[in-house]
């Protein structure tokens, strides 16, 4: 008893198969547990059709592979004796896909939640060591020090025919770098084909848990003071002190330097990060390049995009309907004609599987992308020979030269069409099957006989996918399940519709068919056979009218939301009549008076006037003012406020959103033109932006050229972090406020004599040029009124407090805004010339005292 | 009887006698004459004339009708006696494993998954228990086989006696065995305490694995300069016909799978072990002209529903239905030696007796490509054979009186012989 029991548990639990120590490339220094086994690795691919890259095509091709390399590529060329013949008839061979945006084998990251606002402050890194000051620049990050292989990973990439990375992780603004791997399993060392490939980068914080920056505008100040760091500190022999971060940082520059970006607005914003700096980067797009492809090719970068196409809506309840934007519903539309768009305009791209919910999404969204007019030449490029080049890995991947890596994909049809299956994907030389390759075709007509009774069986379809049915007349047939294995095949059937049972068959495949035991419904066993009779009846290729009608794609629309353009539009002349005109002049309110706009001006304003190249609008009984700007406004920026008390690197600018519907409303009530602020969280907070409100346009066409800078200061309680009780951030009082004016000026005239002492000198031997700093850089500003104050103020003593503090320092401030007890010190901010905002808000203890009157 | 023979197993162990002394060569021929000869090709001769010289068969007659000349012959009578070719035992790990227990002693499993390379010749264990325990039931021969990985490696004949390995040994390096992946897999659910069966989804990558170390293999042996592989050297004589590859599978659907594997890699000498699935596809065996080597037939049926008595009909069904049939012992050594009552158990469900006789004789001998000289009782073949008092495939009746292994007379008892008589004695005493 025991002994069969030991005996079964051999057969059926044995076989732990463990992969053998071997691989294509031989690591001759490792320690060996076996007698050696050095193969050759010598093998040729014969009768396919070889992509080479995506320009070449052999027909009837030898793939000669040797060890991990090809070895050799030609038509019907002869096969040296020592390789194993592989027989790809009617196959295709492509160089395996590329995709350069992966994490692919790295630990995850670990998400951090909350920060910014709430709770206590984390004014310094927690990274360990001699790192940056800042936790979110990781440069000093190596991909290579953690890749450790991810069989689960590298075979769901495999199986879309991917068959090396770049993979990085997606951690910090400053990323460190990338290395690039294979997607083989037999062991890091052979994976890894390149250390550092690029430097990478983000606009997202990662696991960073500082404080600062938490907002879009702080991380790219942060990501620029850090450019002007790495100058300042890799300019000096020996280093002022140990920063590994900024080390691997000036090192990183040599490297191709890849910048992930969520959308086309980031995409514009870290290109111009890199324009600042000299750096182009190549950049991962978030998809939605179409919506300002314009933009995007002015970027002149090369980008990775993915084909994560957002799912269908369920509109299918009008009231449901109503919860989906136009936007969201437009991109759902025009997302898969994304890289279309993107081949159109010459722009040039590799695609990633990055962003997909699962990655066997990859290759049908891919093909949905080629419906959608992407050509099949880019697509291949685009995954091949396009990402080898911009990561400088071509003299080892994306194409099957000579010499090349033996890495590549063996399909049944051509790699796009829907009905083409991968094979095997070689990786190194080594394959990984993914659907048997020799899958037999065994569509056609059979003589099925089951213990003396004939059917006629006809098998249809593609080989792997058959589908079978039995015909009894021209009118009935009886549909059977089955699969078919090139040695071994299934098949059931009720022979009977009114009785629930089945035969059921299984057996092998010979020559003429297939022959086989099987139970009858009653359980029977007996024999059966199925004999090829002959080929299927080909029906007609394509019905007429199938070719149908793809329908049209809706338009772009600018801005890419609800109430958006169709086109942008362009300045007209335009000649108002007959209306009555508030000039805002000397010339007061002018009854039935005609203006006429000319080339983005006023023309003439005046009686009578007329242009034969205008458009007429009829101004009888309506009014025509100047447009309305608003002095103080939070609108059409991708961030308000970041969080350090001296906020004054972070600009709007950097920021504005040129889509946000905002823009539109306010410019509904005549509003032409804003200043928008940065938020009261900090008593120096960020550089303004003065915007038009150019609804449509680009965010750099928000901005008013040639206008003045201006800053947003704050006083009251939100600057000292009143709403939060665990806040440790310095001030805590207005005492300290005032500390903070006190010091940013002070420290930002020192700063100004080093760099005058600097500049001045003659011979800069020996001087050490001083560190560029972009609080003080904008703190000069002020002082040197290039920059201007808009204050957001609350009680006496503090309007009384900044206007002291400009005082001794011999500027002014130029708005106080909300202002609530401005009426008690109004006669000293006459005498400092400021001007003030009023506005309401009972929502504080400060605006207590504020009054409805204007004084 | 039974009681005292399990007695004297576990005596066995304890009581460390020698093996007997291995017989010197044939020193002149020898008639054995009136015997009932099993040829072990199906016929029977009556009255018999078998003579051999040099280890070698040089007269298999019917006494009645042959007139030779008997002169410088020794001749030896065994009227009313039966004479069989040497039993041959496929599929076993003799002189390999002595003691499973104490791991020191094994020496049948070699670590990795690939190993064609490992000879089971060298290890064997002239000295081991088990064959003078197999001899004196007629099992004269047995392949000795390395298990365990994948390719598991090379295995020999070895006849049941001699001094050293390369004297002992029968036919080296016959073959290679191969355990095919299985496409099921049981697992056990700790949840329902029970055993469930479901798809391995690493069958297509453990195949790929083999496929590639095939198509490696055979490469190799075309190419003219390369660095030395011991493993694809070990491969060759499966290509070129010399050496069998003895797959192991059980499940009908790895039986098709596995066998058609080794034809598209050009094996061509093929031999299923184990193959308990193979009723389902006795058809695709017969055709492609795959010998099965089955487990012991005195088992249990594998699976609940099977009937009660599958594993002693199979070898008639399988043979009914045109596959050749060999028998093996699985499990515990030991017991190989009821070889001759495994096939003794095919007789009684359905099998002729030499029907069944030829399933651990000739049958056997084709299957592990040595019948040019071993499996029957012909002329030019080896004097591998022994006379028993009666039918050798009765437990009651497989009494040896001679066995010669290419013409040598072996000694017989052994050392459970000898604790039988010792023990006789002292219950002689008693009485």
């Amino acid at each position: 008893m025991i002994i069969s029991i030991l005996k079964k548990s051999r057969i059926l639990l044995g076989l732990a198969f463990v992969l053998s120590g071997w691989s294509a490339i031989a690591q001759e220094t490792f320690p060996r547990n076996d007698v050696k086994d050095s193969r050759a690795g010598l093998f040729a691919f014969t009768n396919a059709t070889l992509v080479v890259d995506a320009q070449t095509t052999i027909q009837n091709a030898t793939l000669l592979v040797k060890g991990n390399r090809v070895e050799q590529t030609g038509a019907n060329l002869t096969v040296p004796k020592g390789y194993a013949t592989i027989d790809l008839k009617g196959k295709y061979i492509y160089p395996s896909l590329i995709d350069m945006y992966t994490s692919y084998g790295l630990p995850d990251v670990e998400r951090v939640r909350g920060g910014g606002f709430g709770g206590s402050e984390q004014m310094e890194s927690k990274t360990k060591g001699a790192y940056n000051a800042n936790q979110a620049i990781r440069s000093h990050y190596n991909a290579s020090d953690e890749f450790t292989i991810n069989s689960k990973t590298a075979e769901e990439l495999r199986q879309q025919g991917f068959g090396s990375v770049l993979t990085s992780k997606p951690d910090g603004l400053a990323r460190g770098s990338a290395a690039f791997v294979t997607l083989n399993e037999k062991n890091e060392n052979t994976a890894m084909l390149k250390q550092k490939v690029s430097a990478n980068y983000s606009l997202e914080k990662g696991s960073s848990t500082q404080t600062f920056p938490t907002s879009m505008m702080g991380y790219i100040a942060l990501l620029r003071q850090t450019y002007l760091d790495a100058d300042w500190f890799g300019g000096q022999t020996p280093r002022p002190f140990s920063d590994q971060s900024l080390e691997a940082w000036i090192q990183n520059q040599r490297m191709p330097q890849v910048f992930a970006a969520t959308s086309w607005m980031n995409i514009l914003r870290a290109d111009k990060i890199g324009d600042e700096f000299g750096v182009q980067y190549i950049i991962k797009g978030g998809g939605d390049e179409y919506k300002r492809i314009n933009d995007i090719k002015a970027t002149k970068a090369s980008l990775i995009v993915p084909v994560n196409f957002p799912d269908a809506y369920d509109v299918e309840d009008p009231f449901d309907a109503e919860n989906v934007s136009l936007a969201d519903m437009k991109h759902w539309e025009l997302a898969p004609a994304n890289l279309a768009t993107l081949e159109k305009s010459g722009i040039a791209f590799a695609i990633t599987s990055y962003g997909l919910k699962k990655t066997s999404d990859f290759m049908p969204n891919l093909r949905k992308a080629i419906e959608n007019g992407l050509s099949e030449t880019t697509a291949l490029k685009a995954l091949t020979s396009l990402p080898a080049q911009l990561l400088k890995v071509d003299d080892q991947v994306g194409s099957l030269k000579k010499g090349m890596l033996a890495n590549f994909i063996i399909t049944s049809g051509k790699l796009f069409d829907e009905k083409t299956i991968i094979h095997q994907n070689w990786v190194q030389g080594e394959p990984y099957s993914i659907k048997s390759l020799d899958t037999k075709n065994f569509s056609g007509n059979y003589s099925l006989t089951i213990n003396s009774q004939a059917y006629n069986l006809e098998v249809s379809g593609e080989a792997g996918s058959h589908k079978a049915k039995i015909k009894v007349n021209d009118t009935t047939s009886i549909d059977v399940a089955g699969t078919f294995g090139n040695d071994l095949i299934t098949l059931s059937f009720k022979p009977d519709k009114k009785n629930p049972g089945s035969i059921r068959l299984s057996g092998w495949s010979e020559s003429t068919g297939w022959k086989g035991k099987g139970q009858l419904v009653d359980g029977t066993w007996i024999d059966w056979t199925g004999n090829r009779t002959g080929d299927l009846q080909t029906k007609s290729a394509t019905k007429p009218g199938e070719a149908a009608k793809k329908e049209e794609l809706g338009k772009v629309i600018y801005p890419f939301t609800g109430h958006g353009y169709p086109a942008l539009p362009t300045a007209e002349t335009l000649l108002i009549k007959n209306a009555t005109v508030w000039t805002n002049e000397s010339d007061g309110i002018l009854q039935n008076t005609d203006v006429l706009l000319k080339d983005g001006k006023i023309s003439k304003v005046g009686k009578n006037l007329s242009d034969g190249s205008a458009k007429v609008v009829d101004g009888t009984g309506k009014h025509v003012t100047a447009g309305i700007i608003d002095e103080h406004s939070h609108i059409g920026a991708g961030s308000i406020n970041d969080v350090a008390a001296n906020s004054g690197m972070v600009r709007i600018g950097d920021n504005i959103d040129a889509e946000s519907i905002n823009v539109y409303r306010a410019l509904a009530g005549g509003v032409v033109a804003v200043q928008v602020l940065h938020g009261s969280a900090n008593p120096i907070g960020g550089q303004s932006a003065l915007i038009k409100l150019r609804w449509g346009e680009s965010p750099e066409n928000y901005k008013i050229q040639g206008a003045d800078g201006f800053i947003k200061f704050a006083l009251g309680e939100n600057v000292k972090r009143t709403s939060n009780p665990s806040s440790i951030r310095y001030p805590q009082t207005r005492m300290g406020v005032e500390q903070v004016y006190v010091d940013a000026f002070t420290n930002a005239r020192d700063y100004e004599k080093k760099w005058n002492t600097y500049n001045s000198a003659k011979d800069k031997t020996g001087l050490t040029k001083p560190r560029k700093d972009l609080v003080e850089e904008t703190m000069l500003e002020i002082l040197n009124k290039k920059r201007f104050i808009t204050c957001h103020s609350y009680v006496q003593s503090e309007i009384n407090m900044l206007m002291n503090v400009a005082d001794r320092f011999n500027f002014r401030i130029n708005t106080f805004t909300h202002i609530l007890e401005g009426y008690k010190v109004a006669d000293k901010m006459a005498k400092a010339r400021s001007s003030c905002f009023h506005f309401l808000r009972l929502v504080e203890l400060q605006v207590g005292s504020s009054l409805c009157y204007s004084l | 009887m039974k009681k005292l023979i399990i007695f004297f197993v576990v005596l066995a162990q304890v009581v460390q006698a020698q093996t007997p002394v291995p017989a010197k060569p044939q020193s002149k021929p020898i008639a054995l004459t009136g015997g009932v000869a099993h040829l072990g090709n199906g016929q029977v001769i009556q009255n018999s004339l078998i003579a051999f010289d040099k280890g070698k068969l040089t007269i298999v007659a019917d006494a009645a009708t042959s007139k030779v000349d008997l002169s410088g012959h020794e001749v030896i009578n065994i009227t009313g006696k039966h004479v069989y070719p040497g039993f041959i035992l496929p599929n076993s790990q003799v002189g390999l494993q002595e003691v499973q227990a104490v791991r020191a002693m094994n020496d049948y499993n070699e670590r990795g998954e690939m190993n064609p390379n490992v000879r089971s010749l060298i290890s064997y264990n002239t000295d081991s228990e088990f064959a003078p325990s197999f001899r004196f039931k007629g099992v004269l021969l047995a392949e000795t086989a390395p298990t365990g990985g994948t390719i598991s490696g090379t295995s020999s004949v070895m006849e049941m006696e001699g001094w050293n390995w390369e004297d002992a040994v029968h036919s080296a390096d016959i073959g290679v065995h191969l355990t095919w992946p299985p496409i099921n897999r049981r697992q056990f659910d700790f949840s329902t305490f029970s055993f469930s069966v479901s798809p391995n989804k690493d069958y297509d990558k453990q195949v790929m694995e083999l496929q590639q170390f095939f198509a490696e293999a055979t490469s190799y042996g075309a190419q003219s300069t390369k660095d030395a592989n011991l493993k694809f050297d070990a491969m060759q004589g499966l290509f070129s016909g010399k050496q069998t590859l003895f797959v192991h599978a059980n499940n009908p659907k790895e039986i098709v799978e596995s066998v058609r594997f080794a034809q598209r890699n050009g094996i061509k000498r093929i031999t299923l072990v184990e193959g308990l699935g193979s009723l389902w596809v006795a058809d695709f065996l017969k055709e492609n002209k795959i010998p099965v080597i089955l487990p012991a037939t005195q088992n249990l049926p594998a699976r609940t529903d099977d009937d009660v008595d599958l594993p002693y009909k199979l070898p008639h069904l399988l043979t009914q239905a045109g596959v050749m049939v060999s028998l093996s012992n699985d499990g515990a050594l030991h017991g190989a030696r009821n070889l001759p009552f495994y096939a003794g158990t095919a007789a009684a469900y359905g099998m002729s007796k030499e029907d069944a006789l030829k399933t651990i004789t000739s049958n056997t001998a084709k299957a592990l490509g040595i019948d040019n000289r071993v499996g029957t009782l012909e002329v030019g073949k080896d004097a591998t054979l022994f006379v028993s008092v009666g039918d050798a495939l009765d437990y009651r009746t497989n009494v040896l009186s001679h066995a010669f292994i290419s013409g040598k007379l072996v000694t017989l008892p052994g050392n459970q012989q000898e604790l039988y008589e010792r023990y006789s004695k002292k219950y002689g005493q008693m009485k």
